[in-house]
């Protein structure tokens, strides 16, 4: 692997720190040096100055007595050639400059020098103008009677003596700090180079590339650390593939099970239909498809309203509303063809309190065969009965018309008459022809019963479901029946409660059955009474209709119910009504819930008790629906 | 002079009808008959019957359909429809009424019952002066 020397950034950050330090400390030791330096100069020129300015001015006590100009310029020049000094000059007691080393002449400066007539060596500073500075160590010659010896150590020497050693200084200091800044950059690069394999070893392992390996072998910390990493790279690495391995298996078992699942809805034979809460189909089966005659793709996504209808959507709002109740209603399909769906909401299971689903679910079947099944029965039973009925018409009506045109045109012919034979011919004729209508009486109602059990049974009445009053339907069917009483000269009981509550039913259906029971009553009853008894028992109406007629045998007790069965012997008996009397009672009593039923004892009389269910509050009828599907019809 | 038009498609019943309503020929009242729908509206339009008995199962056109068309012709409304069927439920019922029947009833009919109503119609219309 190539090894960038990319400057490490932690070396960057530090660089500028590290060489702002090293240029405040090189300048200050520059400094600090230059000024020791420029010190010791001055006291090493004042002392040098200040040998040569004695050594002079005791060397020339003599000449300057004898005014000996040219000995003492011979003496200052020698001088001159010391390194340092740059000028000498001496003065008498009067301050006259006997001898100098200027060249050409003594500037101005210098001749103002105050002589003070001080006996020992003194020093001042000179600044001239365009000569530079000095340090003036006048020495007095024979304490100052002489005169004075003037040495001027040039001070420019020292400054160029120090700039000369503190520009040496710095450049030292600068090759110092470049060799170490450049060893510190090694230094630092050889660290941070592999910190930077590290990082990267990192990121490939987060962005989950184990493949990746690093190759650092040094036993300080940063080995260390690159150990800790690879082994939890490995660590890593075999946990991740645990679970890859997990979840492959258990996506593997969701398809089989999605498989499965989509399988069993896929071959339903009924359709099936999935919506959100807003009536929005998010999934449907084949056999739907197939009986809307539209594509899957056709469907999905679309609001059922825009697709079947303002009643189916109200179907599947209702559903999605109160998710715990099943909803059905008809639906058109496709060619013509109709369809039952059911809605049920899709629950939600969580905490809240409300009904309301997620969605819903509707299986949809094809009850066009259903349908025409019992449109078929329908029209049978209606075909049947009107064509039994219109011979019948016939039949009786014109052993009417017979009756009538004998009675008004023949018979009377004959009323006078003594002759026996006639007589007994018209008797044996009219009697004859009222069996005729009274028999074909008898058909009709037997015709009329056949049909009514018929549709009882196929479901096909039209209930009126409404409040009764039971006090109220009993006094009606009581009266519809008094004049049967009267005639076989049987006494009638009543007892009916106060108070009875109300009871929902069919009104018609309702006085059908006490008037069966009551003409029942006095059928079979040739002496004694009837009795009808209505109370409240628990949340029923029981009404009662007890007669003290011949009663049943046991052993017809248990059949009496059923259709075509009369009690008593069926062969030498002669049966009276139509045998399916208390058959239909007892199809309306089980519509409307209750119950019927019969107490007897042979030659005793017969009891028979029938229940209503009492009108519960909340309005729900407790009638047994005629539905194929259970469940709210929408 | 008064008229009944008597339309079912059974012969038999034309006769019996005919037989019931021959009292009233006597006292000059006309009995006609017809044999299906068609027949019967042309009948209706040249006779203008005072009191129709009218079938419903009938070919070409059905009792319903007859009963709607002369109800809703202003010329020939006024006469006094007798629908006579052996269906005797409550959804035929509400049918009848809806196609504006005057009268209802189902066979086997009761000979009394049917003279009572004819007699009471033609009452009314005479006083009324129909």
């Amino acid at each position: 692997m190539a090894q960038k020397m990319i400057m490490s950034k932690l070396f960057k950050k530090t660089l500028l720190i590290i060489i702002i330090l090293f240029i405040v400390i090189a300048v200050t030791i520059a400094i600090s040096s230059g000024w020791n330096l420029y010190k010791d100069l001055v006291q090493e020129y004042k002392s040098k100055g200040t040998a040569i300015a004695k050594s002079i001015a005791g060397s020339s006590v003599e000449t300057l007595l004898n005014r000996d100009a040219s000995t003492i310029q011979a003496m200052i020049d020698q001088f001159l050639e010391i390194s340092g000094v740059f000028y000498v000059f001496v003065v008498d007691a009067q301050g006259e400059i006997v001898s100098h080393t200027f060249v050409p002449n003594v500037p101005d400066e210098i001749l103002k020098i105050k002589n003070e007539k001080a006996k020992t060596i003194s020093i001042q500073d000179l600044n001239t103008e365009g000569g530079g500075k000095f340090i003036d160590i006048a020495a007095p010659i024979l304490e100052g009677i002489a005169g004075y010896v003037h040495v001027g150590m040039d001070k420019g020497m020292i400054m160029s003596q120090m700039q000369a050693a503190m520009i040496r200084q710095l450049a030292l200091i600068a090759i110092i700090f470049i060799f170490s800044v450049t060893m510190a950059y090694f230094l630092v690069n050889k660290i941070s180079q592999p910190l930077n394999q590290l990082s990267e070893y990192a990121r490939k392992l987060a962005s989950h590339d184990f493949s990746s390996n690093v190759d650092i072998k040094s036993h300080d910390e940063i080995g260390l650390l690159a150990d800790t990493m690879k082994s939890m790279a490995t660590d890593l690495r075999e946990v991740f593939d645990r679970y890859e391995q997990a979840i492959n298996d258990a996506v593997v078992e969701l398809q089989n099970t999605l498989a499965y699942l989509t399988a069993v809805i896929d071959n339903m034979a009924d359709g099936l239909l999935v919506t959100d809460t807003d009536g929005v189909i998010t999934h449907v089966n084949p056999a739907l498809s197939y009986m809307f005659a539209l594509r899957e793709t056709d469907l999905i996504g679309k609001n059922c309203r825009d697709l079947f209808g303002n009643e189916f959507a109200e179907l599947v709002r209702k559903s999605i509303d109160n998710s715990y109740e099943v909803y059905t209603s008809e639906i058109g399909l496709a060619h013509n063809r109709i369809g039952r769906a059911v809605a049920t909401g899709i629950h939600q299971d969580t905490f809240e309190t409300d009904d309301k689903g997620i969605g819903s679910v509707i299986l949809i079947r094809d009850i066009t065969s259903e349908k025409e099944v019992d449109r078929m029965k329908t029209d049978f039973i209606s075909t049947v009965s009107h064509e039994l009925r219109t011979p019948l018409t016939s039949v009786r009506g014109f052993t009417e018309i017979i009756k009538r045109k004998l009675e008004d045109d023949i018979f009377m012919k004959f009323s006078d008459d003594s002759d026996k034979k006639t007589v007994k011919a018209v008797k044996r004729i009219r009697e004859n022809i009222d069996i005729i209508l009274s028999e074909g009486e008898r058909l009709t109602a037997l015709i009329n019963d056949v049909l009514d059990i018929s549709k009882l049974e196929a479901g096909k009445v039209e209930w009126k479901m409404e409040n009764i009053q039971p006090a109220d339907v009993i006094e009606r069917a009581i009266g519809a029946t008094s004049s049967l009483f009267e005639q076989k000269k049987l006494a009638f009981v009543r007892d009916i409660d106060n108070d009875l509550p109300e009871v929902i039913g069919d009104k018609d259906r309702f006085i059908q059955v006490v008037i069966n029971l009551l003409s029942n009553a006095v059928k079979f009853t040739e002496t004694g009474s009837v009795a009808c008894r209505v109370k409240r028992t628990g949340n029923e109406v029981t009404v009662s209709v007890i007669d003290t007629g011949i009663g049943i045998s046991d052993a017809d007790k248990e059949h009496v119910f059923e259709k075509f069965r009369q009690a008593g012997d069926t062969l030498t008996d002669k049966p009276m009504g139509t045998g399916l009397g208390l058959s239909i009672c007892k199809q309306i009593i089980e519509y409307h819930g209750g119950r019927i039923w019969v107490e007897s004892e042979l030659g005793k009389g017969s009891s028979f008790f029938f229940t209503l269910p009492v009108n519960a509050k909340s309005g729900h009828t407790s009638a047994r629906g005629v539905d194929i599907i259970p469940g709210k019809e929408v | 002079m008064p008229k009944i038009l008597i339309v079912d498609d059974d012969p038999v019943i034309r006769n019996l009808l005919e037989q019931i309503l021959e009292p009233f020929q006597e006292h000059g009242v006309e009995l006609m008959t017809a044999e299906n729908g068609v027949v019967a509206l042309e009948a209706v339009r040249r006779e203008r019957p005072d009191i129709i008995f009218l079938d419903v199962m009938m070919p070409k056109l059905n009792g319903f359909e007859v009963c709607k068309i002369i109800k809703n012709d202003n010329e020939i409304k006024d006469s006094y429809i007798i629908m006579l069927t052996a269906k005797g439920q409550e959804v035929d019922k509400q049918k009848a009424k809806d196609v504006g029947v005057d009268c209802y009833i189902t066979k086997p009919f009761n000979i009394s019952e049917l003279i009572g109503k004819v007699d009471e119609v033609l009452d009314i219309r005479i006083k009324l002066g129909a």
